[in-house]
C-alpha cells in the first residue's frame, strides 16, 4: 500500500521531473534550428502526442473497463471537426486574425475543449444503449458508431467536404483556423506537450481514484461489483464518457497538426496506422492496464511506421530489407504476435513506469551490489 | 533467450532511425534529388505502382542521355497509402533530406494536404495526377502535369448535350475532392447547356460497394445518360454491373479514375455490361504519336504491361521538371518555380503538347474512351471515341 508520504514523494517527483523536461526542450526548441528538427522531428513529436492521448484514453475503456471499443477514431472525428468549425467561425469572427497573437492559442484551447466536450455528449448517446452490451456485441455496436460518424460527418453541409473545402481545397485549414504549418507546430510545439500532460494526469488521476478502482472491479468480476454496492452502469458510461472527452481532445490536436482534414483519416479503411483497430493494437501492445504500456507503445507504433515508410525504403538500404518491408501492415501484424508471443500482457502488463520506484529500485541495485562488492572484499 | 531477441528486435528498429537523422542535407556535386509521393500500398496501389514504373524510366532515359544540366538525377520515392497524414509525412520527410523538387501526390486529397506545406517550406510540388481544381492557385510553389477537373466535368457535359440528352442523373461521392469535384462541374456546365439533372444520388465513400439504391433510384427517373465519377477499384467490381442488374441500361460517363477499370471486372460478371461505358482520359496508348508509341513500347518491353494514363502523367511530369531546370539552369526550387510560371515555355510530351496557364494547370485537350465488350476476345476492351482539344 502507498501511504501518504510517498504519493507526495511520487507527485513532487513527477511534477519537477516534467518541469525540468519541458524547460529543457523549450530551451532547446529556442536554439536548436536545423532543418531535421523543424520538418520531421516537431511533426512528429505532434503526432506522438495526439497517438498517445489517443492509446491511453482507449486505455480507460479496454484497459480498466475491460469493454472492447473499436469506434475510438469516430470520437476523435468528431473532436477534429468540431475543433476545426469553431477554430474558422472564430477567425471569421474576427476574435483572432493573427496566428501569431496570443488570443489565437486560447482560442485553440477553447476549440480542443470544446471537441472534447461534444464527443463525450456523443458519448453518453451512444454508451448508454451500447454499454448494456457485453463483449462482442458492445465491439460490434461502437465498431458501427465509427463508421457511422464518418459518413455523417461528410455529409453534414457545414463540415464534410464541402464546408472545409472553401479555399484551397482540404487544405483550407493551413491558412486558416487552428491550422499549423511547419513553422507554428515548432513555435508552439508546447501546447501539444502541455496538452498531452494534462490529459495524461487527468486520466492518472482517473483511475487512481474511487472510480478507478470501481471499475477495475468491474471489469475483475462484474457480479461482485455490483453486490458491493457499485453502480455499474453508471460506472460503464462514467469511463466511457471519460474515454470519450480525450479522444476528442486528441482528435482537435490531429486537426492542428494535419491542417487538413478528410474523414478518410478516421475511417475503418485508412490503411495507415491512424484507424479504431490500430489504436487497439497499441493498447494491447502496450499492455491492457497500464497508462505508461500505451503511452510506450503509441511512441513504438509511430516510430515503426515512421521508420518504415521514410527511412527503410528511401534509398540505400539493400533491396531485399526494402523488400521485406514493402506492405507495412504486414509487419504491424508481425510485432503484435512476436509481443503476444514473448509478453501475453503487453509489454508493460499492467504495471505502471513509476519515476520514484525506478529511482529507489536502482538505488536497491547499486546498494545490493555495493554489499556484494563489499562482501567479495 | 526471449530477451536477447526482444533486444535485438528493439535495435534493429532504432538502427535506421539513426541513419535517418544523418541524412545529407544538400544533393552532392552531381546528383540532383527528386523526390516522389505516391501510395505504393493500399487501395489505389495499382496507380502508385505504374507511376513508380514510369519515373524509374524517365530518370533512366534522361540519365542515360546526359542528365539534367549534366548531373544524375536521382529519385527519392515515397509511399502514402493514400492517407493525408501521410502524403504530410511523406512530404516533410523529402524536405528535411534537402530535396528541392517533390512529384506528387497522386490523389486530390492527399495533395491538399501537402501543397500549403510546400509554400510555406518553398519547395516545388509538382503533381502529375490531382486534378482537383483549388490545388493550384495563383501564385506560388504548386504545378501539375494534368488538366482540373473543371474541364473533365464539362466534357461530360458536352458529351451529353452532343448525344441530345436534355435529362441527366449522377452518381458521386460528396464527401471526395475529386468526386464532388467534378459533380460540381458537370452540374455548372450542364446548367450552361441547358440540361437538367434530375437525379443526384451520392455514395457515402470513395469505397462503398453498394450502389444498388442509388441506381434504382437514377433508373426510376429514366435518364439516359449518368456521370459517375469513382475510382477504377469500385467502377469495375461495383458501380457498373450494379447499374446494368437495376435494370440502367443508359450511358454511364466516368472521368480519369475509370482507367484500368477493366482489369478489375469480377471473374464470371457479365461482360456486356460494359457496352456505353465511357470516359474521359489524358492519353489514348494507341496513338500514332512518335512521342507516345516510344513511351508506351519502351513501357511494354520494360514492364511487360500497358502503361495507364497515370504512368503516362508521371513520365510527362518528370519531363517538366527537366525541361524547367534546363531552361532555369539550375535546379534550386526558386529557380524551377520561375521557369515552370513562364506560361510561354510549350511542353510535348506523352499526355499531348501544351503549356500552363497562370495557376499552373496546363491547357490541353482531353480523350475520351470507351470501353466496350470485345466478343471475339471475351474481354472488356478500349477504344479511341474522341479527342477534345477545345470547348466551345
Amino acid at each position: 500500500m502507498m501511504n501518504k508520504n510517498t504519493k507526495l514523494k511520487g507527485y513532487l517527483v513527477n511534477t519537477v521531473a516534467l518541469a525540468v523536461l519541458l524547460m529543457a526542450f523549450l530551451i532547446l526548441n529556442a536554439n536548436f534550428k536545423t532543418p531535421f528538427y523543424s520538418v520531421v522531428f516537431i511533426p512528429s513529436l505532434w503526432q506522438i502526442s495526439y497517438l498517445i492521448i489517443l492509446a491511453a484514453s482507449l486505455n480507460l475503456v479496454l484497459g480498466f473497463l475491460g469493454q472492447l471499443s473499436l469506434g475510438h477514431c469516430g470520437f476523435m472525428a468528431i473532436g477534429a471537426y468540431t475543433a476545426a468549425l469553431l477554430s474558422l467561425y472564430f477567425e471569421r469572427a474576427g476574435i483572432f486574425t493573427d496566428k501569431k497573437a496570443p488570443v489565437f492559442i486560447v482560442s485553440i484551447l477553447v476549440s480542443l475543449l470544446a471537441g472534447g466536450l461534444l464527443a463525450a455528449i456523443v458519448g453518453i448517446i451512444v454508451g448508454i444503449p451500447a454499454l448494456r452490451l457485453k463483449g462482442d456485441y458492445l465491439a460490434i455496436i461502437t465498431l458501427g458508431f465509427g463508421m457511422i460518424i464518418c459518413n455523417v460527418i461528410n455529409n453534414l453541409p457545414f463540415a464534410g467536404m464541402e464546408g472545409l473545402s472553401k479555399g484551397s481545397a482540404a487544405a483550407s485549414l493551413y491558412k486558416t483556423g487552428l491550422g499549423f504549418g511547419n513553422t507554428l507546430k515548432t513555435k508552439y510545439a508546447w501546447v501539444a506537450i502541455v496538452i498531452t500532460i494534462l490529459c495524461l494526469a487527468a486520466m492518472f488521476m482517473f483511475i487512481r481514484s474511487r472510480f478507478g478502482r470501481a471499475i477495475e472491479s468491474i471489469r475483475d468480476d462484474e457480479i461482485a461489483a455490483s453486490a458491493s454496492g457499485i453502480n455499474v452502469s453508471l460506472y460503464k458510461v462514467g469511463t466511457f464518457v471519460y474515454s470519450a472527452f480525450f479522444a476528442g481532445i486528441a482528435g482537435g490536436l490531429f486537426a492542428c497538426c494535419n491542417s487538413s482534414l478528410s474523414t478518410a483519416s478516421f475511417a475503418f479503411t485508412n490503411g495507415s496506422i491512424l484507424n479504431s483497430t490500430f489504436i487497439v493494437v497499441m493498447v494491447v501492445v502496450g499492455g491492457m492496464g497500464s497508462l505508461t504500456g500505451s503511452m510506450l507503445s503509441a511512441v513504438l507504433m509511430f516510430l515503426l511506421n515512421y521508420v518504415i515508410k521514410n527511412v527503410i525504403k528511401a534509398s540505400g538500404m539493400p533491396l531485399f530489407v526494402q523488400n521485406l518491408f514493402k506492405y507495412p501492415m504486414l509487419v504491424y501484424a508481425i510485432v503484435l504476435i512476436i509481443v503476444i508471443m514473448f509478453k501475453p500482457k503487453g509489454i508493460l502488463g499492467t504495471r505502471e513506469f513509476s519515476l520514484v520506484n525506478t529511482i529507489e529500485y536502482i538505488k536497491g541495485k547499486l546498494g545490493k551490489k555495493a554489499v556484494k562488492e563489499g562482501g567479495s572484499k | 533467450m526471449k530477451k536477447t531477441i526482444a533486444m535485438l528486435l528493439a535495435a534493429s528498429m532504432v538502427c535506421p532511425l539513426a541513419a535517418c537523422g544523418g541524412a545529407k542535407k544538400a544533393p552532392e556535386g552531381g546528383e540532383i534529388k527528386i523526390g516522389t509521393i505516391s501510395p505504393n500500398t493500399g487501395a489505389m496501389a495499382v496507380y502508385g505502382e505504374a507511376m513508380v514504373n514510369a519515373y524509374d524510366m524517365a530518370a533512366a532515359e534522361i540519365n542515360a542521355d546526359g542528365g539534367i544540366n549534366g548531373k544524375k538525377v536521382v529519385l527519392v520515392k515515397k509511399d502514402d497509402q493514400m492517407d493525408p497524414t501521410e502524403s504530410l509525412n511523406a512530404f516533410n520527410a523529402l524536405v528535411a533530406e534537402g530535396v528541392d523538387v517533390v512529384l506528387g501526390a497522386v490523389s486530390s486529397g492527399c495533395t491538399a494536404a501537402i501543397t500549403d506545406a510546400a509554400n510555406e517550406e518553398e519547395v516545388l510540388l509538382l503533381t502529375p495526377t490531382s486534378t482537383a481544381d483549388s490545388i493550384t492557385t495563383k501564385d506560388d510553389y504548386v504545378f501539375r502535369t494534368c488538366y482540373a477537373d473543371s474541364f473533365q466535368g464539362k466534357i461530360a457535359a458536352k458529351y451529353a448535350k452532343d448525344l441530345g440528352c436534355k435529362e441527366v442523373g449522377v452518381l458521386y461521392c460528396a464527401a471526395d475532392t475529386y468526386s464532388k469535384g467534378l459533380y460540381d462541374s458537370f452540374a455548372n456546365a450542364c446548367k450552361d447547356y441547358g440540361i437538367n439533372v434530375v437525379a443526384a444520388e451520392s455514395a457515402a465513400t470513395m469505397e462503398t460497394i453498394e450502389f444498388s439504391n442509388q441506381w434504382a433510384a437514377i433508373k426510376a427517373k429514366g435518364v439516359g445518360f449518368v456521370f459517375a465519377p469513382f475510382y477504377y477499384y469500385t467502377v469495375g467490381p461495383y458501380v457498373v454491373p450494379q447499374a446494368r442488374t437495376a435494370g440502367y441500361t443508359g450511358i454511364i460517363m466516368g472521368a480519369d479514375g475509370y482507367d484500368s477499370a477493366n482489369n478489375y471486372i469480377s471473374q464470371g460478371s457479365d461482360l456486356s455490361a460494359w457496352n456505353n461505358v465511357m470516359f474521359t482520359n489524358h492519353y489514348d496508348p494507341a496513338d500514332k504519336n512518335p512521342v507516345v508509341k516510344k513511351f508506351v513500347t519502351n513501357y511494354k518491353t520494360k514492364y511487360n504491361d500497358t502503361p495507364n494514363a497515370l504512368a503516362a502523367l508521371a513520365y510527362d511530369g518528370l519531363y517538366m521538371i527537366k525541361k524547367a531546370m534546363e531552361k532555369a539552369g539550375a535546379e534550386d526550387a526558386k529557380s524551377v518555380r520561375d521557369a515552370l510560371a513562364d506560361t510561354s515555355t510549350v511542353y510535348k510530351g506523352v499526355t499531348g503538347t501544351f503549356t500552363l496557364d497562370k495557376s499552373g494547370t496546363p491547357v490541353k485537350g482531353a480523350t475520351v474512351v470507351e470501353y466496350y465488350y470485345d466478343k471475339a476476345n471475351n474481354k472488356v476492351a478500349t477504344k479511341l471515341r474522341d479527342v477534345v482539344k477545345k470547348l466551345d
